[in-house]
């Protein structure tokens, strides 16, 4: 039989193996301005974990916490169980970075950028054709970084994170700033990275890359974590209704809705959202229309996302276009 | 240290080198075509012609004797004007500064000089001149040692103070030699300050150091290979300073190990005063503004263009602060005059400075984030 202190032992042992990142009470102060409020959290092995939330919000300045750029203002962190204050050496041997905003050396192409930095990490055995490939990058391969639009730009800065084979890959806003495509060919190969079983944390403010690539998303505000789970869980705990949407309809649906006791929120092109409890309230709606001779140009309803449960929690929306995202 | 990193690093900077053709331009083109340029005016400047205006109102076999006296006296190309016109008015109109006018009765005053001995006799050979044209008191002072000698010659009595010339150095020291150690050291100096502001503040600017501060290469790396890339450059762009100077001058510069010295200590120097900048000024564009603001006055007051000795007391005074005035002091010392004592005096006080600025620089220069 084993004793208590042995069993502890155990459960550290094994909570070790299981978590790749450990946040306990993290806090950050830049002078006054608080960036990050005591905030704890676990990343498991072999997981994709995302930080959603707004400019601002403490999202980059945690991740360059754990990444060992920044010094913590109080708490701990640790990362494959080794305190990132102090074993910085050893710790970026097993870890893959894109910082945000990656750039690199004007003149240099993509194959002797990644060439580059796989000597700084003396690897001699990194495959760069496999990287190439990984990050789509094979026509590109003796580009000049300078002449790379920025999704290869990213794309390259990923197969870059990669060249040390880390254990851990952070992927600081991997797609901001890119277009829809660009985007979506950018996750592609982060979709290729979940595949091959890496640990990655991502930090995001579109709610689709955390929907569709995440195991875990913490949504953080104003350097606080206000809920965490799968994209799935969130959604279910904190958004449980249903979004009808009405597009082109007469002034009078409005105060029809209004009078059921609905609270219509109009957004713009011409379009009405209500917020709904059950799914029968959509039978009901149409009926009130049709009765009242009222006529509308399409219908649409759906489950919330995690904007509406980012808007819920906090108030506030992720970006300021995010209206006619969440209408489209 | 890890040569690896060290290689690497110097890989990527020499390629991005030779692949930004104006960073080529101004490293290697621009200090030799300075030479080419500064080294042709000097050069004219060591065996200048003048051109000479004469008019002959006398009109005689002597008169054409004197003419043809001066012509042989290689500093001077002489015209010859018409004698029927006003000589003060032609000056005015053609700009010319000096016009020598033979006088009429030239022959008949010499003659009864010469043949009849009478020593009243005498010629004024009249100089129409603009006080204003700055060569004319050269032009001038020629002309009268040219007629002193004449007049000495027709006394028939042999000179009693005659000078000799005897240089203190082993071959005629021209102006060329002296600019030359000036643009070694200038262009090390600019490559070097530009070169870690550039590397530090732009990389910076742009995110590149925040990347590499998530690799294994260590501070230490990253900037003994901005030095070593800073010093091949250097010492290519050396190479060619001086090429050019032997093939097309001819220049008289020794060379020992004192050069390679002082290149290796200007390039720590310069690379470390741009790192201090880059760390005061955040900006890229700052940093590169307070790096033309440190360069401006070296190039100028250190001696670079010309002797330190050619400005006012003050400014003699404030260069011997400017740590390239060694540098260009140190050079001169061993190229020129082989004076080791000087060479070494120059050598230590640059080396303390480097050292210290380098220090300042390498402790002032981070990369976490805070």
């Amino acid at each position: 039989m084993l004793n208590d202190s042995e069993w502890i032992i155990i459960i550290n042992m094994t909570k070790e193996a299981e978590h790749a990142i450990e946040v306990e009470n993290l806090t950050k102060l830049y002078g006054d301005l608080l960036a990050v409020n005591d905030i704890s959290f676990t990343v498991r092995k072999g997981e994709v974990f995302a930080f959603l939330g707004p400019n601002g919000a403490g999202k980059t300045t945690t991740v360059e916490i754990i990444e060992t750029i920044r010094t913590p203002t109080s708490g701990k962190v640790s990362l494959l169980g080794m305190d990132v204050t102090k074993k910085k050496r050893k710790i970026v041997r097993r870890i893959g970075v894109l910082p945000q905003g990656f750039s690199s050396f004007d003149r240099i192409t993509v194959r002797e950028t990644i060439q580059y930095y796989s000597r700084l990490f003396n690897c001699r055995n990194t495959d760069i054709d496999e990287l190439i490939e990984l990050a789509n990058l094979k026509d590109k391969s003796k580009e000049q970084f300078m002449n790379l639009s920025g999704g290869l730009k990213q794309r390259l800065g990923i197969a870059i994170a990669l060249v040390n084979n880390p254990e851990v890959v952070f992927l600081d806003e991997p797609t901001t700033g890119l277009d829809p495509r660009a985007r979506r060919e950018v996750w592609d190969v982060l979709l290729g990275l979940k595949k091959k079983g890496k640990t990655v944390f991502l930090t995001t403010h579109y709610m689709e890359e955390a929907e569709l690539l995440t195991d875990t998303v913490a949504i953080i505000s104003k350097g606080s974590i206000v809920a965490m789970g799968s994209p799935g869980e969130l959604i279910e705990s904190n958004a449980n209704y249903l979004v009808l949407t009405l597009q082109s309809v007469d002034e009078k649906v409005f105060e029809i809705l209004q009078k059921m006791g609905f609270e219509p929120a109009p957004t713009n092109h011409k379009k009405i959202k209500v917020r709904m409890e059950h799914q029968d309230d959509v039978r009901k709606i149409l009926n009130a229309i049709k009765d009242a001779g009222a006529s509308f140009l399409s219908l649409d309803v759906r489950k919330p996302n995690l904007e509406e449960v980012f808007l819920k929690l906090t108030g506030a929306a992720l970006r300021e276009d995010i209206a006619e995202e969440v209408t489209q | 240290m890890s040569l690896r990193v060290i290689d690497a690093n110097l890989i990527v900077s020499i390629k991005s080198f030779y692949r930004e053709k104006t960073a080529v331009f101004f490293r290697v083109a621009f200090p030799v075509l300075l030479i080419l340029v500064f080294g042709t005016i000097f050069m004219n400047q060591d065996n200048v012609r003048y051109d000479f205006y004469m008019q002959d109102l006398d009109q005689t076999d002597s008169s054409t004797e004197l003419v043809k006296t001066l012509e042989i006296n290689e500093n001077f190309k002489i015209i010859m004007i018409d004698p029927n016109i006003d000589a003060a008015q032609y000056a005015r109109k053609n700009k010319i500064n000096l016009i020598v006018v033979i006088p009429k009765g030239y022959e008949s005053s010499l003659m009864q000089r010469m043949g009849l001995e009478d020593l009243s006799a005498s010629a004024t050979i009249k100089y129409i001149y603009d006080p204003s044209s700055t060569s004319v008191d050269t032009k001038m002072q020629i002309l009268n040692s040219v007629f002193a000698e004449i007049n000495q010659r027709m006394s028939g009595k042999p000179t009693f103070i005659k000078p000799a010339v005897t240089s203190i150095l082993s071959r005629d020291y021209r102006f060329i030699d002296f600019f030359v150690p000036g643009i070694i050291a200038m262009t090390v100096m600019t490559a070097s300050l530009f070169g870690a502001v550039n590397v530090n503040a732009e990389l910076r600017q742009k995110g590149v150091i925040k990347k590499l501060s998530t690799t294994p290469i260590t501070h230490t790396d990253w900037i003994l290979s901005n030095v070593l890339y800073q010093f091949l450059l250097s010492v290519i762009s050396t190479i060619l300073i001086l090429l050019v100077s032997y093939a097309v001058f001819d220049v008289s510069l020794k060379l020992n190990f004192w050069l390679p010295v002082f290149v290796v200590l200007d390039v720590f120097a310069f690379v470390g005063i741009g790192m201090i900048l880059t760390r005061v000024a955040k900006e890229a564009e700052s940093a590169a503004a307070a790096a033309n603001a440190i360069m401006f006055p070296m190039m100028f007051l250190s001696g670079t263009f010309f002797p330190v000795e050619m400005m006012p007391g003050f400014l003699q005074k404030f260069s011997r602060i400017l740590p390239l005035y060694y540098v260009n002091e140190g050079l001169r010392a061993s190229m020129i005059f082989m004076d080791n004592m000087v060479a070494l005096r120059c050598s230590v006080i640059i080396g303390v400075f480097a050292a210290a600025v380098f220090v300042l620089g390498m402790m002032t220069t981070k990369w976490e984030e805070g």
